[in-house]
């Protein structure tokens, strides 16, 4: 907003016996706020060359090598064959309909969850809304292996609070629980206790960024608590939800920790590659095809790329700040 | 409403720009800079720590490198405990990365399932040294057939820690007190085994659900799914007559509702182990899954010889496991004998392989003084049969079956074991494990030979 304003004025306007001064001082200005952009740009630049641009050149280079074989353990160069065993495997395509199984389940209750959650919250205001809030976040403080412990308990129906409902659903072994059929079911149970809270916390910061005024305008043109969490707050945060649904895209196409874990915990009965970053993982690692590996990396760079930049135009993410 | 985008993820044509042309030049760099690496052979010059040694081992192998520690003051142990998880894959995953980097690798390690020693001896990881000569009196102390998983294209490549061909478990108890005869043959096993889940529903006469199962079964029928040709050839046919009445058999126990879908080292294993009746299994079941975890009483247990198929005149029997012992090939000098002296020890000395170890040992003149020491607690119902049959069904086990980069007991883990977790036939997760194991054996390079249809 500020930036915009200062742009706007134009240095035609100004009196022409103050301009090779104001000049001068403008373009100082302007030196010492870029070289103020600059430093505070810098760590990101190192970081984004650090853990993106270096990896992403070194796994160019890595998928355009040939993979050793058994015959040939010498690794050399091998055009895009890499991308090719990639593709023609037989379990390229399975991992992809997999993930878009979790998604299918996972993304629009994860969606609705965040943005119905982040609603009550701002329509409840005081103590009720802060205490909310905060039992909200809760589950988001269990990030990663602590989620999984908890869930693990969760899905055993030997050890399970819920172990009655399982056994009544026909389930005696956590074998049968995390079963193929039901991982996408789980895997969205766990994702979706995972990032709420801290999603809820950042749609609300957006929520809370709306003007007073406009409140105060919609409830004097008679709009009830519905209509303006529907008609005024819901189109006000519309990049904040393209941003929540990019970065959750992102995060799912990236899922790896949970099906891993949940394979060991199910005795090797869910399938090694049941992710695309799975089937990469195990080109590295079980294959020692490195090059395929790193093909899959740019694949699913390129994919979670194109989906993430038509979410940010479709939603207007940055258009917002130009117009 | 400007302010309702989020700032710092929206910057300015010209940043972006700039962040763009940036990120050319880096990767521009990156490649130039990483266009000589890439290769992940395992070869680099042997090193020598002066005489440490770096051990890796599973959990119920740690025993076995403290004997030794405690027998050999003189050397310095820097001791690991790995993940022993039968069928998992961390230890790959960690080789592949030292290979990557050119260091890291242990000296010595107890590999936590027998296929690694696949991977672990194959050109592309090369990690096993050749112990022919450096352990060539050891060796001598193996019953071929026990050595026979660690010969590799004509060298010994590991050392065998105990054997474990399968013998046939039943409980003495409950067939006493019913009047079953013990079965002789696969098919009469398969038919009593119906009998005793309909007269006394929940007894288990079988377990199906862990990596090990497609040794029990299909190793012991002779089904071609791990026969090696040669480094990049197999034979594998689940169609063939050997494999079938494998089939054929696994369905008749489901369909009798004879079998557990778990897998031994499941969980929920131990209270479904107190209702095994009879069935397949290692030598090492008896004191480390029936005495020591499952806590079945002792007097109750008891193997025989392992079972014949119908016409042939010999039993024939599978191996679960018999854990492997490895050294590296990347260190020489004072290092590389004291890992020699390591190996030696946890395969031949009775301070491990008689008074702690809990399975048949590999090497040979140590059998009988850790026979007589089992013997000694009295555990099984009878204990000469079951020593006797211990040591018999060495001799009874299938060949043509080696260890392969893709893993079958994964592969059935991931395939069968799901579908009769949910109730469905045999014959209907048999096409998946069949495609899945031509699939994985493709993708490791292997042309497989006879593969069916």
């Amino acid at each position: 907003m500020t930036t915009d304003t200062l742009e706007a004025k134009p240095a035609e306007s100004r009196p022409a016996a103050a301009a090779p001064t104001e000049g001068r001082r403008r373009r100082r200005g302007r030196r010492t706020e870029a070289r103020g952009g600059w430093t505070l740009l810098a760590p990101y630049l190192i970081l984004l060359l650090v853990a993106g641009i270096i990896p992403i050149g070194y796994a160019l280079v890595t998928s355009l090598q040939r993979s050793p074989t058994p015959l040939q353990p010498q690794a050399g160069f091998g055009g895009f064959d890499s991308f090719i065993t990639v593709f023609s495997d037989f379990r390229f395509l399975d991992s992809f309909l997999d993930i878009f199984k979790v998604m299918i389940v996972w993304l629009p209750i994860m969606l609705i969850g965040i943005v119905g959650l982040a609603l009550l919250v701002h329509a409840s205001r005081g103590r009720f809304g802060g205490i909310m809030r905060f039992i909200y976040y809760v589950p988001g403080a269990l990030a990663g292996i602590a989620n999984f412990v908890l869930w693990v308990y969760l899905l055993n129906p030997s050890q399970s609070p819920i172990g009655f409902l399982l056994q009544n659903g026909g389930f005696s072994t956590i074998k049968g629980v995390v079963s193929l059929d039901n991982l996408p079911f789980i895997l969205a149970g766990m994702l979706f206790f995972q990032g709420i809270g801290t999603w809820i916390v950042i749609v609300n910061g957006g929520l809370n960024g709306i003007p007073e005024e406009i409140f105060e305008a919609s409830s004097l043109d008679g709009a009830n608590a519905w209509q303006v969490a529907w008609h005024v707050k819901l189109p006000m945060i519309r990049p904040w939800i393209g941003y929540a649904a990019l970065m959750n895209l992102a995060y799912g196409f990236q899922l790896f920790l949970e099906p891993y874990l949940l394979d060991q915990v199910a005795g090797g009965s869910l399938p090694d590659q049941y992710t695309p970053t799975q089937l990469g993982f195990a080109f590295a690692f079980s294959n020692y095809n490195f090059p395929a590996a790193a093909a899959m990396s740019i694949i699913l760079l390129v994919i979670t790329l194109t989906i993430g930049l038509l979410i940010v135009f479709r939603s207007g993410l940055f258009g917002e700040e130009e117009k | 409403m400007k302010t309702t985008a989020p700032h710092w993820l929206g910057t300015g044509r010209a940043r972006a720009r700039t962040v763009a042309v940036s990120g050319l030049v880096i990767a521009a760099f990156a490649l130039t800079a990483c266009a000589s690496g890439g290769s992940t052979s395992g070869g680099s010059a042997q090193t020598d720590s002066g005489g440490d040694i770096t051990i890796w081992v599973d959990p119920p192998r740690v025993p076995a490198a403290q004997a030794f520690i405690d027998a050999h003051p003189e050397i310095r142990v820097n001791l690991t405990q790995i993940d022993g998880t039968v069928g998992g894959k961390t230890l790959q995953q960690q080789f592949a990365q030292f290979n990557q980097a050119g260091s890291g690798w242990p000296d010595a390690l107890f590999f936590p399932s027998n296929d690694d020693i696949a991977w672990a001896s194959g050109p592309q990881i090369n990690y096993t040294a050749d112990l022919t000569t450096s352990l060539a009196e050891t060796i001598k102390g193996y019953d071929p057939a026990v050595i026979a998983p660690c010969a590799v294209d004509g060298k010994i490549v590991c050392l065998r820690n105990d054997a474990a061909p399968d013998v046939f478990w039943y409980n003495k108890t409950f067939f006493d007190t019913n009047g079953y005869t013990v079965p002789t043959t696969w098919e009469e096993y398969a038919t009593l085994a119906g009998k005793i889940a309909t007269e006394h529903p929940g007894m288990v006469s079988g377990f199906t659900g862990d990596a090990y199962a497609p040794d029990r079964y299909l190793w012991a029928s002779g089904c071609p799914t791990n026969d090696r040709l040669s480094a990049t050839e197999v034979h594998i046919n689940l169609d063939d007559p050997a494999c079938q009445r494998a089939k054929t058999l696994l369905t008749t126990l489901s369909e009798g509702k004879a079998l557990s879908p778990l897998g031994i080292f499941d969980a929920d294993a131990a209270t479904v182990g107190q209702n095994f009746v009879m069935g397949p299994g290692a030598v090492w079941w008896g004191d480390y899954l029936f005495n020591q975890t499952w806590k079945i009483p002792a007097g109750t247990m008891t193997a025989v010889n392992p079972l014949k198929w119908e016409g042939e005149t010999t039993p024939s029997t599978g191996d679960e496991g018999g854990g492997l012992w490895g050294m590296s090939n990347h260190i020489t000098g004072k290092e590389a004998a004291n890992t020699v002296e390591f190996m030696k020890f946890v395969a031949t000395d009775p301070a491990w392989q008689v008074d702690l170890s809990t399975g048949l040992p590999g090497y040979g003149p140590v059998q009988d003084d850790w026979i007589a020491k089992q013997k000694a607690s009295n555990y099984f119902a009878d204990n000469d049969t079951t020593f006797a049959a211990f040591k018999a069904a060495t001799g009874y086990v299938v060949d043509k079956h080696a260890y392969m980069l893709y893993n079958t007991g994964g592969i059935w883990t991931e395939t069968v074991t799901p579908a009769l977790v949910a109730g469905n036939s045999v014959d209907s997760a048999w096409t998946t494990f069949g495609t899945e194991l031509l699939n994985q054996a493709k993708s490791f390079g292997y042309t497989v030979v006879d593969a069916g249809k």
